[in-house]
Order: C-alpha cells, then sequence, then structure tokens
C-alpha cells in the first residue's frame, strides 16, 4: 500500500513589533512549515532615533547626553566609549581617580545590565519570579548611581576628561554592603535555574552557534564566548587600566542558550571581583581634566572600542578640526551582529524557542536601530 | 462543630412539610447545587485573590493592597470590571459553538462537585463509582477548549485550543493511573470508602512508601497539566506567540473561562487532598475545617509551582508524559498490586 | 539515567527552596504616595531656578551659558540691555517635554542661577502645561535649598573671602579626604581673582570645583532614610 505524500504548505507568520518577548519593538517574519521555522526575516528601524544625525550637531561634550539613550541599560559604556575616543583624538589624559571611578562604574553597569537580561530572560521563559529577584538587587545599584550622579538610567557621568562628580559619603559603604551580598544572591539564582530540568531542556541545543559562524558574522561578547572563542577586549585590546586587574573570562564551547546563559552568570561574578579590586585600589586625586565645553577636536579619524555587556562597542568619529562638533559619528553596537545572525540559529527550531533565543542572545533594539 | 448536623436538620424540616418524597429530594438536591455553587463562587474569588498576595510574598512585594483591607476586594472590583466590559463577538465566528464553549467550560468545572466529601457525612452524592465518575466528567474541559479553538475563526486560536486538548488528554492517563494505584488498596471506587480507608495519619496514602508518594507526585504533575497551569501553561502563555484558545473572548465570557480554570484548580487540590492525604480525617478539628485545610495546602503547592518553574515546550510537555509519567505510574501501579496481594502491607 | 532522574528531582526541589525561602522575608515594596522615596540630594529632577535666599530675586543674569550647553533646545532666554547696558532677563522658558534632565546646564551656570531639583512630581493633563516660564521656574525653586557659590560683582572684596572660608569650612570638617579637598579649597581661594574675564576656563573649573562642594553639602544632610 502506497502512501500519497501529504500536500503541506508553509505559511508566513509576523511575530510583530508589540510583542512581550521581542525585547524592544523588532519584527520577525517567519515562514514556517507546520510548527518548524524554515526562514525567519528581522525587520528593524522601529526604534531609529537618528542619533548619530544628532551627534553631528551638537559639540562633544553635549553628545555625551545622547549617546546616552544609544544603549540605555548600559548607558555608562556609551559615555565612556565617546569619551575615550575623543580623548584619544585630543590626546587628553585623564586622572587616576577618574580611571578608576570609571571602572567601577562600568563594571557596576555591567552587573546591572546582566541582570535585566537574567529577568527577562526568565520572564520569557515562563519563571515569573527570578524578574523581581534581579530587579530587586539593580535597585541597590542604580540608588548607588543616583547618589553618585542624579540619575537612574541615563547617567551623563564619564565625561571628555573625567567623571563629572566625585562620589559622595555614603557611596563606599553602601557599594561595599552590596558586594558582600550580591554573591550570594547570584547563588540563589543559579540554583534556582541551573539544574533545573525544564531550563535545561528549554535551552540545551537550542541555537546552536558555531565559531565560524559567529565569527563570520561578527558576533562579540558572551555570545561569542559561549561558542568557544576566548575573545574579551578588555584582555585583548586593554583600554582604561583593565590592565591592572585580575579577572577570568568564561568560555564555554558549546554554543548553545545554555552557554550563553552561563557565560553571563559568571560575568556577573567577574565584575564583582573587578569592583572589589578597583575599591581597594581607588586613589585619591582629582575626578576631571579641564576641557571647555567649546573644545574643538583636531583633525583626524578614530574608533574605539570597549568590552560592553553585550558585545563590541564602538564609535567612530571623524573630526575637521574647524568646528566644535564632529563631522560624523558612527555608533556601532554588539546586538546588531547578534540580530542578524538569529536567522541561522531559529532554522529548525520552533517559536517556542525563537523566544529562548532571542532571550539568550541578549538583543535589545536601541543598539540595533540607534 | 461538624456541619452534617445542619443539612440532616435542613432535610428534616423540608420533610416534614409533607411534600411527597420525590419532590422533597429534588428540592433538596436543587438546593445542594446552588449552595455549592455558592460555595465555589467564594472560593473563586478567594483564590484569585490569594494567588495574587501568594504569588507577591514569594517575589518580595505585597500584592493588591488599597482595595479593602489588603486587598480581599480586589476579585470583586475585578469582576465588576469584566461585567461592564464590552463583549466583542467577531463577525466570522461560528455562533452557537463560540457562545457555548464558555458554558460547556463552566458546566464542566462544576460537575465533579457532586461526589466530593466535603466533611464527614457531607457529600451531595455517594456514587458508588465516585471517582470514576470523576475523571470521566474533568475531562469535558477538553470540549470547551475545542469549541473556543473552532468557533473563534481564528488560526492562533485554532493552535492554541488544540495544543490544549492534547495536553489534557495525553496527561488524563497519567493521573488515572496514579489514582488506580490508590483504588488498588481501597478495593472500592467510592469517595467516602477511600477517605474511611485513611483513618489514621499512617494510613494517608501519601505516606504508604513506596507506592504513596510516587502516585502523589504523578498526581500532582498530572493534574497540573489538566488544569493548564504552569509550568504546563503554554497554551494560554502570553510570552508564546498565541495566547491560546480564549484570544478572541472578552468581559464576562473571558472571566467565565478564568474562574472555570480557578474552580478546576480547587477541584484537583480536593480530589488529591481525598486520595492522597486523608481528605476530611483529622483529630480535634471538625472534619470541613480538615478538608479545607488540606486542600487548601494543595492549591498553595500547585502556586508554589506556578511561581517557581519555567514553562515546558509543548513537545516536551507530550514527551515527557508519554515517555516519562506513564511508564513510571505503571511501575507503580504494578507495585502497589503486587504489595496489595502479597499482603506486604497490612497497615 | 537514574543518576539523571534523581539529580532532576532535587534540582526541582532545590528551586522550591529558593522560591520559599523568600516568603517570609519583608517585602521591599514601597507604597507610594504614603511612603516617598527620600530622593538624593544630587538627583537629577525637573529644572528650578534659584533665587536669592535673602532678596529673592532671581540669581540669573541672563548670560544664556545655560541655553548654549543645552543638546535638545529645551530652554529659550530672551533679554533687554537696560540703561547701564547690563541684561535684564525677559523670558525663560523651559520646555519640559523636550528637556532630557542632563545636568548640563545646572554645571555650566556660574551663577546658581539654575538647578534640577530633586522634584519629579510634575505631571499634568495638558502637554502646554509643561512649557514653564520665569514666574513657574522660579515658584518650583523657592523651597530648594543651594550652596551659594556665585560671587557677587558688587560685593567681590567681602563675598570673596566668605567664599574662601566656606571652601575651606569643609575641609576641616572633612577629615576622611585631606587630599581632595585642600587642592579645591585653594583652587576656590585663587579663582576668585580671575572670576570674570575669560567664561570658559571658569566654567569648566566649576566643573570640577562643583564635585567637593556639593559633596560636602551630600554628607550634611545624610540619607537616613535610605540606609
Amino acid at each position: 500500500m502506497t502512501t500519497k505524500k501529504l500536500h503541506t504548505e508553509e505559511f508566513t507568520v509576523n511575530m510583530g513589533p508589540h510583542h512581550p518577548s521581542t525585547h524592544g519593538v523588532c519584527r520577525f517574519k517567519l515562514t514556517m512549515d507546520g510548527e518548524v521555522i524554515v526562514k525567519a526575516e528581522p525587520v528593524i528601524g522601529y526604534l531609529h532615533r537618528a542619533l548619530e544625525k544628532i551627534c553631528e550637531n551638537r559639540t562633544y561634550p553635549q553628545c555625551i547626553p545622547v549617546m546616552d539613550r544609544f544603549e540605555y541599560c548600559t548607558s555608562m559604556s556609551c559615555n565612556m566609549v565617546f569619551a575615550l575616543a575623543v580623548e584619544k583624538l585630543a590626546k587628553i589624559e585623564v586622572p587616576e581617580r577618574a580611571e578608576y571611578l570609571r571602572v567601577i562604574m562600568l563594571e557596576l553597569n555591567r552587573i546591572a545590565s546582566h541582570l535585566i537580561w537574567y529577568g527577562t530572560t526568565c520572564l520569557d521563559l515562563g519563571a515569573l519570579t527570578p524578574f523581581l529577584y534581579a530587579f530587586r538587587e539593580r535597585e541597590d545599584i542604580l540608588d548607588l548611581f543616583e547618589m553618585t550622579c542624579g540619575q537612574r538610567l541615563t547617567y551623563n557621568y564619564i565625561r571628555i576628561g573625567g567623571v563629572s562628580r566625585d562620589i559622595p559619603e555614603p557611596f563606599l559603604p553602601k557599594l561595599r554592603k552590596f558586594l558582600d551580598e550580591f554573591d550570594a544572591r547570584v547563588d540563589d539564582y543559579e540554583a534556582l535555574l541551573n539544574g533545573n530540568p525544564i531550563f535545561i531542556t528549554r535551552n540545551k541545543e537550542i541555537g546552536v552557534m558555531s565559531k565560524e559562524l559567529a565569527l563570520a558574522y561578527g558576533v562579540s561578547g558572551p555570545a561569542l564566548r559561549a561558542s568557544g572563542v576566548r575573545h574579551d577586549l578588555r584582555r585583548d585590546d586593554p583600554y582604561s587600566i583593565y590592565d591592572r586587574f585580575k579577572f577570568n573570562i568564561p568560555v564555554y564551547h558549546g554554543g548553545d542558550c545554555f552557554d550563553r546563559y552561563m557565560v553571563r552568570m559568571q560575568e556577573m561574578r567577574e565584575s564583582a571581583k573587578i569592583v572589589r579590586q578597583a575599591l581597594d585600589q581607588l586613589p585619591e586625586g582629582e575626578i576631571s581634566t579641564r576641557v571647555s565645553p567649546a573644545f574643538k577636536a583636531k583633525e583626524g579619524e578614530l574608533y574605539s572600542r570597549i568590552e560592553n555587556s553585550r558585545g563590541e562597542m564602538g564609535v567612530y568619529i571623524k573630526a575637521d578640526g574647524k568646528e566644535k562638533k564632529p563631522y560624523r559619528v558612527k555608533m556601532r553596537g554588539g546586538s546588531f551582529n547578534q540580530l542578524m545572525v538569529m536567522p541561522e540559529l531559529v532554522i529548525g527550531h520552533k517559536i517556542a524557542d525563537v523566544v529562548a533565543i532571542m532571550a539568550s542572545l541578549d538583543i535589545i533594539m536601541p543598539e540595533v536601530d540607534r | 462543630m461538624e456541619i452534617a448536623g445542619i443539612f440532616k436538620y435542613l432535610y428534616e424540616q423540608l420533610q416534614a412539610t409533607g411534600l411527597p418524597q420525590g419532590w422533597v429530594d429534588f428540592i433538596s438536591l436543587v438546593a445542594a447545587c446552588f449552595m455549592i455553587f455558592g460555595f465555589l463562587a467564594l472560593v473563586v474569588l478567594f483564590f484569585v485573590w490569594w494567588e495574587r498576595k501568594v504569588s507577591a510574598h514569594f517575589q518580595q512585594r505585597l500584592g493588591p493592597m488599597r482595595t479593602g483591607w489588603h486587598g480581599w476586594f480586589q476579585t470583586i472590583a475585578d469582576s465588576i470590571k469584566l461585567l461592564t466590559k464590552e463583549d466583542i463577538t467577531p463577525n466570522a465566528v461560528d455562533r452557537p459553538v463560540f457562545y457555548w464553549a464558555p458554558i460547556v467550560g463552566f458546566a464542566a468545572a462544576f460537575a465533579p462537585y457532586v461526589v466530593i466529601p466535603f466533611a464527614k457525612g457531607v457529600i451531595v452524592s455517594d456514587l458508588n463509582i465516585g471517582i470514576l465518575f470523576v475523571l470521566a466528567i474533568t475531562t469535558f474541559t477538553v470540549i470547551s477548549m475545542l469549541m473556543a479553538g473552532w468557533g473563534s475563526n481564528n488560526k492562533y486560536a485554532l493552535l492554541g485550543g488544540m495544543r490544549s486538548a492534547a495536553q489534557v488528554v495525553s496527561y488524563e492517563v497519567p493521573m488515572v493511573v496514579a489514582v488506580l494505584s490508590v483504588i488498588v488498596f481501597v478495593g472500592s471506587l467510592s469517595m467516602v470508602d477511600i477517605v474511611t480507608a485513611q483513618a489514621h495519619i499512617y494510613e494517608w496514602f501519601v505516606f504508604r512508601a513506596p507506592f504513596g508518594p510516587i502516585a502523589f507526585v504523578i498526581y500532582l504533575i498530572a493534574a497540573t497539566a489538566e488544569t493548564n497551569r504552569a509550568p504546563f501553561d503554554l497554551p494560554e502563555a502570553e510570552q508564546e506567540l498565541v495566547a491560546g484558545f480564549n484570544i478572541e473572548y472578552s468581559g464576562m465570557k473571558w472571566s467565565v473561562f478564568f474562574l472555570a480554570e480557578y474552580i478546576n484548580l480547587f477541584t484537583v487540590s480536593a480530589i488529591g487532598a481525598t486520595l492522597f492525604l486523608g481528605g476530611w480525617q483529622g483529630p480535634f478539628l471538625p472534619s470541613w475545617l480538615w478538608f479545607l485545610g488540606k486542600t487548601l495546602f494543595l492549591v498553595f503547592v500547585f502556586m508554589w509551582f506556578r511561581w517557581t518553574y519555567p514553562r515546558l515546550r509543548v513537545d516536551h510537555l507530550m514527551e515527557f508524559s508519554w515517555k516519562v509519567l506513564l511508564p513510571v505510574g505503571f511501575a507503580n501501579l504494578i507495585l502497589a498490586g503486587l504489595m496489595k496481594y502479597s499482603g506486604w502491607f497490612n497497615w | 539515567m537514574v543518576k539523571k532522574l534523581i539529580d532532576a528531582i532535587k534540582n526541582l526541589f532545590i528551586g522550591l527552596g529558593v522560591t520559599a525561602k523568600h516568603l517570609p522575608r519583608k517585602h521591599i515594596t514601597l507604597q507610594y504616595p504614603e511612603e516617598r522615596w527620600p530622593m538624593p540630594e544630587r538627583s537629577r529632577g525637573v529644572v528650578v531656578l534659584l533665587s536669592d535666599k535673602e532678596t529673592g530675586e532671581l540669581n540669573c543674569t541672563a548670560c544664556l551659558l545655560c541655553m548654549r550647553s543645552c543638546p535638545t533646545a529645551a530652554i529659550r532666554i530672551e533679554f533687554e540691555k537696560d540703561e547701564k547696558n547690563k541684561r535684564q532677563l525677559t523670558s525663560f522658558v523651559v520646555d519640559n517635554t523636550i528637556c532630557c534632565y542632563c545636568g548640563l546646564c545646572e554645571e555650566a551656570c556660574k551663577f546658581d542661577a539654575i538647578k534640577l531639583a530633586p522634584k519629579y512630581e510634575f505631571a499634568t493633563y495638558n502637554k502646554e502645561d509643561l512649557i514653564w516660564d520665569v514666574k513657574k521656574l522660579q515658584e518650583m525653586g523657592r523651597d530648594v535649598d543651594y550652596e551659594v557659590t556665585r560671587k557677587k560683582k558688587t560685593e567681590d572684596k567681602p563675598k570673596a573671602p566668605a567664599a574662601a572660608k566656606e571652601a575651606v569650612k569643609p575641609d576641616a570638617k572633612n577629615a576622611d579626604k585631606p587630599s581632595e579637598s585642600s587642592p579645591a579649597g585653594t583652587a576656590a581661594k585663587q579663582e576668585t581673582k580671575p572670576a570674570e574675564p575669560t567664561v570658559p576656563k571658569v566654567e569648566e573649573k566649576k566643573t570640577e570645583n562643583n564635585a567637593p562642594a556639593v559633596e560636602e553639602k551630600g554628607e550634611d544632610r545624610k540619607e537616613e532614610g535610605k540606609q
């Protein structure tokens, strides 16, 4: 008895810009064969705010609040990368204390960003409670930031030449208290989910990104380190004073969602280590070199990059020496590359996995769309 | 303070009015239905509020606090809001199916209460096929899900409805097998007999190792899947593409599905308490208090599961049921049978 | 295989344990509006205009530094020159719908005229009500306390030692960070002399000088509620 081949048809499903799990406004056009995805096409641009063009009409110090909004989950890194670029162009020296304060703020911001990632990943997978635990920790970090620079999300703190303000009195005791409790809290998070068979089944062997694929698409950051490439800009192209700290770089070789999760959990611990070392070495001194608000950078172009929590964040500045505004500012964010590699990763998986993969790659749309 | 006496007194008063016996029975049954309806309405109101409070305290926050003392009025306020919401019915729905789906679901949710023993001597009808009746009737919810999925004329609702139906049907089997392990020991399908077989705490089936705890765990997992609760709530999860079979429902019709879900939760907890935790048995306190306490404890366990675990994907769900739960359940059943008939367990 | 199963069950129970651990803990919710978070002193809220503590007049001299430093052009100032050729402020409008609360105007001002006060409750029903004129800005700034760091042109001589004293006083108070306050203190003393000539230079010195001066203020008013 022969069975006729069943006629199947592919249909298109739109995972629209409004969706609880697309980490911002991202649209996917999924072509599906039954439950399995055959093709995925991301449609971006819903959050485009023309930040690069805005920077062309702002003086260098005024660009810093604009850069804040480039990737608002890690606003300190955005400030930092721009300030680094301008300092290199104009050969401005940054005082020691400012360097240490910058590192402390950058690493705290990395922890805060990873906490957002952790909370939203668990939320997407259906475990609704870790989201609130992560944000409880994040509240402590945001209180520290608010105490220092006045804002909780868009800090405008790391300026060209240093930082804007010195840390107030209550900062250090509060930070030490936070660090003392933080490791136990991360232990809690890991206990809750690491061995959980449901979590493991939803994340292991899902969205496997091979080393070659990651390198071909320019993926960087924890997603790259989970695919076996030991590349961290803090170690390979050190900026600021990162060469003075001892920290490990977690690298896993599976390239699936679970490995990306493990890399980030360990990175949180490593960042806490860096902050502790920076606190011990924090010197006294000035917090900023004087920079005129109307300063003109010399003619030149420069690309500077730092290791953000989502990958390599870079800024390319072209200054023409005559204006006090940059001629061109190009921003590079890690999420863009990771969004572009997603269509390759979701083929053969189901819709529920699209959510898991997007969450594990830690894509946020402001970095993609600028 | 046993409540069986109150019902007996009311029944005798009714008989004393001189109506023919048939009428007396009929009126008493109708009255029992209304009483159960009222009781369950209160229970559901309480559960919705309790779930919000329990989830809040697991997450170190407060939950509803403004509507009344600690928000006790919140569910009622929500119900009033839902009543006043516009009842949107899309044009192309299959009207009879669309309208009857929530009603069927609601009715299926109430039906098992005919045989649940609330207290010593308080049961609407002690059928001698009690537990079988319950297991059969709870399957009616599948029909309502399919009706909702089909009647909505929406491919996502259909997908969600079929997934729910598949899930409920798959998890019926391990549940029945787990229940059978207990029935083997009791020797009767009647709910009252099951309760009386657990007269002492060491006789509770959850403690009768090794088959008791295993059956209990299987029952808990299967019951979570039956009621479409997390971690098995993919068919109605918001984080996925489809919101489940109740996409097209709004206002009161949606709330009927929602309430039916909570009534189902109470049902499975009550059955679990009856089968495994000794029903209304217990010293010192009145039996209805024991029953309520045990049921509420099981409800709390279900809520605990919901707020701790991530969600299972549909294929994992089915795999788990057929490839893990069912073999373990069967092995457990054989073990229970062996233990009973070899006389190893003479507790 | 059995080990995997036992591991899985064990981890499921550990997960339950973590959630259960949080059940008896005290909640961290703040029931707004009955309970309010004490905002840190440096909190960048809404823009206000500060008035002199004795006379009640606006400190603003229409120097337009804040307008030039605003990255979003949320500040619009108009002025006239009076008979002494001194600038008189006629209109000062801040558009709260455009302001991005970056604080660059506060740092640019050297007359203690504009500040980002730690206020956040200014929601209205109309967008037009969010565009504030000088009256509203001054009214919002009346109860905002600030450290006087400007040097008034008319009372230059008597004020200068007072300003230096103010910068030096926290020196003695603050035994914790001697190395940091002293260069700042001496810098304050040094810069009282070339107060007027180069506008950008004084202003950028302010960015660094502001830090210790305002910081002392932060130490004075401890945020007890938070710790």
